[in-house]
C-alpha cells in the first residue's frame, strides 16, 4: 500500500505544516481581536461615597474578579458629572475607557442643560444594571398627608410651598416639578418654589429642618428617615412597592406616566464601541450582576438589580430622555446658562 | 434598659481583638493617608469602605472612623513640616507650624498638634456622647438665613489671619472670592468664567487651590534662590512640648474643640473653617498676638484643636437624626446601611448596644490615636533632616501626584501650578495666603445660603432676621467689626502721636 513513503510524508509535512500556519495565523488574529489585552479604565463622573460611586465600586468587585485585565475604578467630579462624561467622550471607544453612566449624566443634565458640552447620542450603553424607584416625601408633622393634600395646598397658595434638589438640572429638580405636574399642577414652575442645595443629603436634611416642604428622591436616600419616622413617604414612583415605604405606588393612584421617574446605573462607552466588546461586556455584566454579594450590598441600600441588555438600555435611556426633554420644554424647565 | 446595661450589653462588641486591630489599623492607614498631600481623609474613608461589608457592623464601621480621626490629625504632619496642608482641615495649621519647623521646632510643633488634636478628640467624643441629642436638634434650626448670617461672622475670620496689613488681607480674601465663582452658580446652574471648558465648569479643585497656593511658592522661592539657606540646617527639632507650655495653652484648646464641636455638629461647615475660628480667636485673645503666624505654639495648637474637634462632634447629626454633616460622614452612612442599619433616632431604640459600642470605640480610638499619632512623629520628624535640595523635588513630585489623584484629572495639576504662580506673587509681596483661602472656602457658602434664604421668602429680605440664632450672629458680626474699628483708630493715634512725640524734640 505505501508505494511512496516519501510522498506520504511530504503530505504529513505539509498538513501540519497548514495546520500550524492556520493555528499561528488564528493565533494572531485572537492576539488582535482578544479584548482585553490591557487594564480597563472605569470613569465615575461624581466624587468619592455618593450613590453612583458606591453603586460603580460595587459592581467593580465581582466584576474586577470576571474580566481577565485590571478594572482601574476613577473618580473624576465636576459640574454635574459633565467633566467626567466629557472625559470618556473623548476617549477612543476601544473598550479601554468606559463609565458609570447615570441618569444625571445621561438623561436629566442632556435634558435640561443647553449649554450641556456633550450630547447623549455620544454615547453608547452596555447594560443599565441598577434601578433607583423615586419616592416623593414630607416631614413627619407635616399636615399633607398624600399627594392629592400636597397638589391641594399648592393650588391654595402657589409660590409658597417649596421642594428641595440637589442641585440644578438634577434628577430631584426635574422629579419635584414631574411628580405634582402628574397631579393636576399645570405650571409646577411658577407654582412652586425650587430650593437647590450642594448634594442629596444636604436637600433631604433641608425637608427636615423645614427649609422645603416636599422632596422627591431616590428611595435609598429617604430609607432611613422614613424607618426612623422623621419623613413620611406620599408615594413611590414604580409600580411594585418599595420596602419599608407605606405609601401607594404610581400604579395605585393610576399615573403610569410616572414609571419612567426612577434613577439608574450603567456601563457606558463613547460611541463606536466595537460589536465584540460590547458582547464580552454582554457576558461580564450578566455575570457579575448575579454575584451574591453585590446583589445584597445593593439590595440592602434600596437598588433594584435588574440587568437589561445593550439593546433594551439604548431604548429605556432614550425613552426616559424623551420625556425629560418634553417636560422641560412644556415647562420652560431648561437651563440656559 | 437603662444606660449601664447598655454600655454593659456593648462591652463585649468592642472589647475583642478585631475591634482594636480595626481601630488601630484604621488610625494608622488615616495618619498616613493624611500625610500624603492630595490623599485627603475622605479619599482614604471611601477606599477602605468595601473593605468594611465583610466585617461584623461594629468592626467595619470603627475601621472607618479611625480612618477619619487618623486623616485629620495626619494631615498636620506635612503641613507642619514642608507647608503643603495633607488635607484641608490642616490649611490652618500651616500659619505657625511651619515658621515653627524653620526656626528648629518641628518636633515641638508637631508634639503639640499631636497633643491638642487628642484632647480636643476627646472632648468631642464625650460632647457627643453627652450632648448628642441637645445638638442635633440645635443643629436642625439652622436654615439657609442662619446658615448665611454664621459664615457673614465667620468672615470676620479674615481679619485674624491677614497679619500686619489688613488691606492686604482684604485684597487676598478679594482674589478667593473671585477663584471662588468660577463654575455653574448652584441656583440657576449659569456659567461663570468657564469660557466654555468642561474642566472649569467643575470650578477650580479646592486641593489643588490649597496645594498650588501653600507648597508651590516655597519650591518657586526656592528655585528663584537656591542657596539662601545653605549653611542654615534646620535642626531636627528634638523639643518636646513640656507640661507647662501645655498648660499654657489649654484654655486655647478647650476653645478651640468646643468651636469644632458646635461646627462639626451643624451639616454642612467642615473642618477647615473651624480650623480657622479656632485659630483667630486664639489670636484674638493671646497675649501673644504680635507672634501669631511668626511660630507661636498657641497657634498651632488653636487650629488642630478646632480641626479634631470637628471628627467625634459630626457623628451628631449622623447619630441623632440621620443626617450626614460631610462627605466622609455620608460614606460612613453607607455602612451603616450596608449592615442594615439606619442611623437615626430610632437607632437608639433598636440598636441602642451598637451606639453605645460606638461610644466606647471612639474613647478608645482618641487613646489609641495619642500613641499611633506619637510613632508616626518619630519617623517623619527625619523629613525636617532632609537637605532642601532633595526634598523640594520630592515635595513637588508628591505634590504633582496628589493633585493628579483627586480626580484623576491633569487639568487640576495645571490649576495647582497656577495657584502656585499667584501664591509666590502673593508671598514676594507679603499678601497673606491665609485669608485668600477663607474667602474661597466661605464665600461660595455664603453666597448659596443668601440665595436660597431669598428663593424661600419670595426675595423678602426679613427671612435674614426671622429667628435668634440670626440676631445673635448679626449682633456678633457688628461686635466683632467695631472691635476692629476701634483698634484701628486706636493704633492710628498712637502711631500719629509717637510721630509727634519724635518730630517735636
Amino acid at each position: 500500500m505505501m508505494k511512496d513513503p516519501g510522498r506520504l510524508r511530504r503530505a504529513a509535512v505539509l498538513g501540519l505544516a497548514t495546520l500550524a500556519a492556520g493555528m499561528s495565523a488564528f493565533a494572531v488574529s485572537d492576539a488582535r481581536a482578544e479584548y482585553p489585552d490591557r487594564p480597563i479604565t472605569l470613569v465615575i463622573a461624581y466624587g468619592p461615597g455618593g450613590a453612583t460611586d458606591i453603586s460603580g465600586r460595587s459592581l467593580a468587585v465581582p466584576l474586577g474578579k470576571i474580566i481577565p485585565q485590571p478594572l482601574l475604578v476613577v473618580n473624576r467630579a465636576g459640574a454635574g458629572g459633565a467633566t467626567g462624561a466629557v472625559s470618556v467622550r473623548d476617549a477612543a471607544p476601544d473598550g479601554y475607557t468606559m463609565m458609570v453612566s447615570r441618569v444625571g449624566t445621561h438623561t436629566v443634565n442632556p435634558a435640561m442643560k443647553a449649554t450641556l458640552p456633550y450630547k447623549l447620542a455620544e454615547f453608547e450603553e452596555v447594560g443599565v444594571y441598577e434601578i433607583n424607584p423615586v419616592a416623593c416625601a414630607v416631614k413627619e408633622d407635616s399636615d399633607i398627608k398624600s399627594m392629592d393634600d400636597l397638589v391641594a395646598k399648592i393650588k391654595a397658595a402657589p409660590k409658597t410651598v417649596s421642594y428641595s434638589s440637589s442641585g440644578v438640572g438634577s434628577l430631584l429638580h426635574i422629579a419635584g416639578a414631574m411628580a405634582v405636574r402628574e397631579f393636576g399642577v399645570e405650571n409646577p414652575v411658577e407654582e412652586l418654589i425650587h430650593i437647590p442645595l450642594k448634594g442629596g443629603g444636604a436637600a433631604a436634611t433641608a425637608v427636615l429642618a423645614g427649609t422645603a416642604t416636599f422632596i422627591c428622591t431616590n428611595s435609598s436616600a429617604l430609607a432611613s428617615f422614613v424607618a426612623n419616622k422623621q419623613l413620611r413617604p406620599l408615594m413611590v414612583t414604580t409600580k411594585e412597592p418599595v420596602p419599608g415605604f407605606e405609601a401607594p405606588t404610581a400604579a395605585d393612584l393610576g399615573k403610569p406616566n410616572l414609571h419612567q421617574l426612577v434613577g439608574w446605573s450603567g456601563i457606558g462607552a463613547p460611541k463606536g464601541l466595537p460589536a465584540e466588546v460590547t458582547e464580552k461586556w454582554r457576558g461580564w455584566m450578566k455575570e457579575a450582576t448575579s454575584d451574591k454579594d453585590f446583589l445584597e450590598t445593593m439590595t440592602k441600600r434600596g437598588s433594584v438589580i435588574q440587568l437589561m441588555s445593550p439593546e433594551e438600555s439604548a431604548a429605556f435611556i432614550q425613552k426616559q430622555y424623551e420625556l425629560f426633554t418634553k417636560l422641560v420644554n412644556d415647562l420652560g424647565m431648561r437651563v440656559e446658562g | 434598659m437603662n444606660v449601664f446595661d447598655d454600655l454593659a450589653a456593648a462591652w463585649p462588641l468592642v472589647a475583642n481583638l478585631e475591634s482594636f486591630l480595626a481601630l488601630a489599623g484604621g488610625i494608622t492607614i488615616g495618619v498616613i493617608a493624611g500625610a500624603i498631600p492630595g490623599m485627603s481623609a475622605t479619599m482614604a474613608v471611601a477606599l477602605t469602605l468595601p473593605f468594611t461589608f465583610a466585617m461584623q457592623p461594629i468592626t467595619g464601621i470603627l475601621l472607618l472612623l479611625g480612618v477619619y480621626k487618623g486623616g485629620i490629625f495626619g494631615g498636620s504632619i506635612p503641613a507642619i513640616l514642608i507647608k503643603t496642608p495633607g488635607t484641608p482641615a490642616s490649611s490652618a495649621t500651616i500659619l505657625d507650624g511651619y515658621p515653627m519647623a524653620e526656626k528648629g521646632q518641628a518636633g515641638k510643633a508637631l508634639d503639640m498638634a499631636l497633643y491638642a488634636s487628642c484632647t480636643a478628640d476627646m472632648i468631642s467624643n464625650l460632647s457627643l456622647i453627652m450632648f448628642a441629642g441637645w445638638l442635633a436638634s440645635f443643629a436642625l434650626s439652622f436654615g439657609p438665613p442662619e446658615f448665611f448670617t454664621l459664615i457673614l461672622f465667620s468672615l470676620t475670620i479674615i481679619a485674624g489671619v491677614s497679619g500686619d496689613s489688613l488691606i492686604k488681607g482684604l485684597l487676598a480674601a478679594v482674589f478667593g472670592l473671585l477663584l471662588a465663582t468660577v463654575g455653574l452658580d448652584l441656583v440657576y446652574g449659569t456659567n461663570r468664567f468657564t469660557f466654555n471648558d468642561a474642566n472649569l465648569m467643575g470650578g477650580l479643585n479646592f486641593i489643588a487651590v490649597l496645594i498650588g497656593l501653600f507648597a508651590i511658592p516655597e519650591i518657586l522661592a526656592y528655585v528663584w534662590r537656591p542657596r539662601s539657606d545653605k549653611g542654615q540646617i534646620r535642626a531636627l527639632g528634638e523639643q518636646h512640648v513640656t507640661f507647662a507650655e501645655y498648660r499654657r495653652c489649654f484654655r486655647t484648646i478647650i476653645r478651640g474643640s468646643f468651636i469644632g464641636v458646635f461646627l462639626g455638629s451643624i451639616p454642612g461647615i467642615g473642618a477647615a473653617p473651624a480650623a480657622f475660628l479656632s485659630y483667630s480667636e486664639a489670636r484674638r485673645r493671646s497675649p501673644n498676638k504680635k507672634n501669631f503666624g511668626k511660630g507661636e505654639l498657641e497657634g498651632v495648637a488653636a487650629s488642630e484643636s478646632g480641626n479634631n474637634g470637628v471628627a467625634g462632634a459630626t457623628l451628631i447629626p449622623l447619630l441623632a437624626l440621620g443626617v450626614p454633616g460631610d462627605v466622609i460622614t455620608a460614606i460612613i452612612i453607607g455602612a451603616f446601611m450596608v449592615h442594615g442599619l439606619q442611623p437615626g433616632p430610632m437607632m437608639f431604640v433598636a440598636n441602642a448596644n451598637i451606639i453605645y459600642a460606638l461610644f466606647m470605640g471612639l474613647i478608645i480610638s482618641s487613646v489609641l490615636l495619642f500613641f499611633i499619632g506619637g510613632v508616626a512623629i518619630r519617623m517623619f520628624r527625619y523629613i525636617v533632616d532632609v537637605p532642601k535640595s532633595v526634598l523640594m523635588p520630592a515635595v513637588l513630585i508628591l505634590c504633582v501626584f496628589g493633585v493628579y489623584a483627586v480626580n484623576n484629572n491633569v487639568f487640576d495639576v495645571i490649576v495647582m501650578f497656577l495657584m502656585g504662580w499667584l501664591g509666590y506673587f502673593m508671598l514676594r509681596n507679603d499678601i497673606p495666603a491665609a485669608p485668600f483661602l477663607i474667602a474661597f472656602i466661605l464665600g461660595p457658602l455664603l453666597e448659596d445660603n443668601f440665595r436660597q434664604a431669598m428663593l424661600m421668602s419670595n426675595g423678602a429680605a426679613d427671612i435674614l432676621f426671622r429667628s435668634w440664632i440670626t440676631w445673635f450672629f448679626w449682633g456678633a458680626t457688628f461686635l466683632t467689626i467695631a472691635a476692629l474699628v476701634r483698634t484701628g483708630l486706636r493704633q492710628r493715634s498712637e502711631a500719629a502721636e509717637a510721630l509727634r512725640a519724635t518730630t517735636s524734640e
